[in-house]
């Protein structure tokens, strides 16, 4: 696993791209160490690209997404997260297939591990923080690539952007919704500015990327125009 | 990226956020039903030089006034139920605002989209 490979020098977030409901969240899960191995993902990474990268993107939805590194299904509790979260003013409830959120200020916050092939859903109860969490493919990309950045004191950890690239490479060619796919390849158009060649090898030499995950990524590449032989594909 | 494109985008992402807002909606209002109805009263009675102070929880039940005596151990509990049910209600306000906000908006987007097409 090329575990944090992203990690070194670590930036500070000058100006807070969050809302004061989430800035208080990140602190909360920061404080108990809820970023040593996990990240925060999903549209929220933008803002911090934005502000340290100057990627020019700007839409973003109420949805706030953890991804959650699962050491040991039988990891002893370091946390209780819902208490913690619960604690700072969010609102908990399980939504109708039984996954937990939490809501503060319509800001709508959910965890989210990382699910090896199949296509069973369900939920997955993390014993470590006291949650359950939504199982979801290809979340590892996401989760072995990662930086940090002080925000506020807080250090967040959030993918790198060639992991993130990647990620909704292939996460787009799999929307069923188009509008989703379009947002997704969106996001992708924006971080080609900034994406390292080296960074993009590295990721995509990481994966065992099977036929179809590579042929949604070949689709999301000509999509967006983007050259295959970056991504070491042809 | 071409302007319809982009604004199949930002319409899927309202969208996609009103309903997410629908079922967070459904989700709070079930959860809501589990918490006690009703306010906190409080009572006052004077027996001889000696003031008592009694509790009640205040609900509507079709369409009568019920008080229920809230003894003092039950109180803190039932203070923290009410807190939390009061959160949970004005997480519900905020989200049915947004819907109500959304389906404008999205209403108005249709609207302005089919009047686009005919002229």
């Amino acid at each position: 696993m090329a575990a944090n490979a992203g990690e070194g020098a670590m930036r500070i977030l000058r100006e807070s791209p969050f809302p004061l409901e989430i800035r208080a969240l990140l602190k909360t899960l920061c404080d108990v160490g809820f970023f040593e191995r996990s990240l925060l993902i999903g549209s929220w990474v933008m803002p911090i690209y934005k502000e340290l990268y100057g990627v020019a993107y700007t839409l973003r939805t109420l949805d706030v997404d953890f991804a959650v590194h699962v050491a040991h299904p039988r990891m002893r509790l370091r946390a209780d997260l819902e208490q913690l979260i619960t604690g700072i003013g969010f609102s908990s409830f399980l939504d109708a297939e039984g996954i937990q959120k939490f809501s503060a200020g319509g800001y709508e916050v959910e965890f989210i591990v990382h699910r090896r092939g199949g296509r069973a859903g369900g939920v997955r109860s993390l014993e470590e923080w006291k949650l359950n969490a939504l199982p979801l493919p290809f979340i590892g990309i996401l989760l072995d690539f990662a930086e940090t950045a002080v925000l506020e004191g807080s250090q967040i950890r959030f993918p790198i952007p060639e992991a993130f690239f990647v990620h909704k490479l292939i996460v787009a060619a799999r929307r069923l919704v188009a509008a989703k796919r379009l947002k997704d390849l969106e996001q992708c158009a924006a971080l080609v500015p900034v994406l390292a060649d080296g960074k993009l090898q590295e990721v995509m030499d990481s994966q065992r990327l099977g036929k179809a995950t590579r042929k949604s990524i070949v689709v999301s590449c000509r999509t967006i125009n983007f050259p295959l032989p970056r991504l070491g594909l042809d | 990226m071409a302007v319809v494109e982009k604004d199949e985008v930002i319409q899927g992402l309202l969208l996609d956020e009103l309903h997410r807002c629908i079922a967070a909606l459904s989700a709070l209002e079930t959860k809501l039903l589990g918490f006690p109805k009703g306010a906190l009263n409080v009572r006052k009675k004077l027996h001889q030089t000696k003031q008592y102070t009694y509790h009640y929880l205040v609900h509507r039940e079709g369409g009568q006034v019920v008080n229920r005596h809230i003894p003092s151990v039950e109180l803190p509990a039932l203070r923290k139920q009410l807190e939390e049910r009061d959160r949970y209600r004005k997480e519900i306000r905020s989200y049915k605002r947004r819907v109500a906000y959304l389906e404008k908006l999205l209403g108005s987007q249709r609207r302005g989209r089919s009047n686009a097409h005919t002229s």
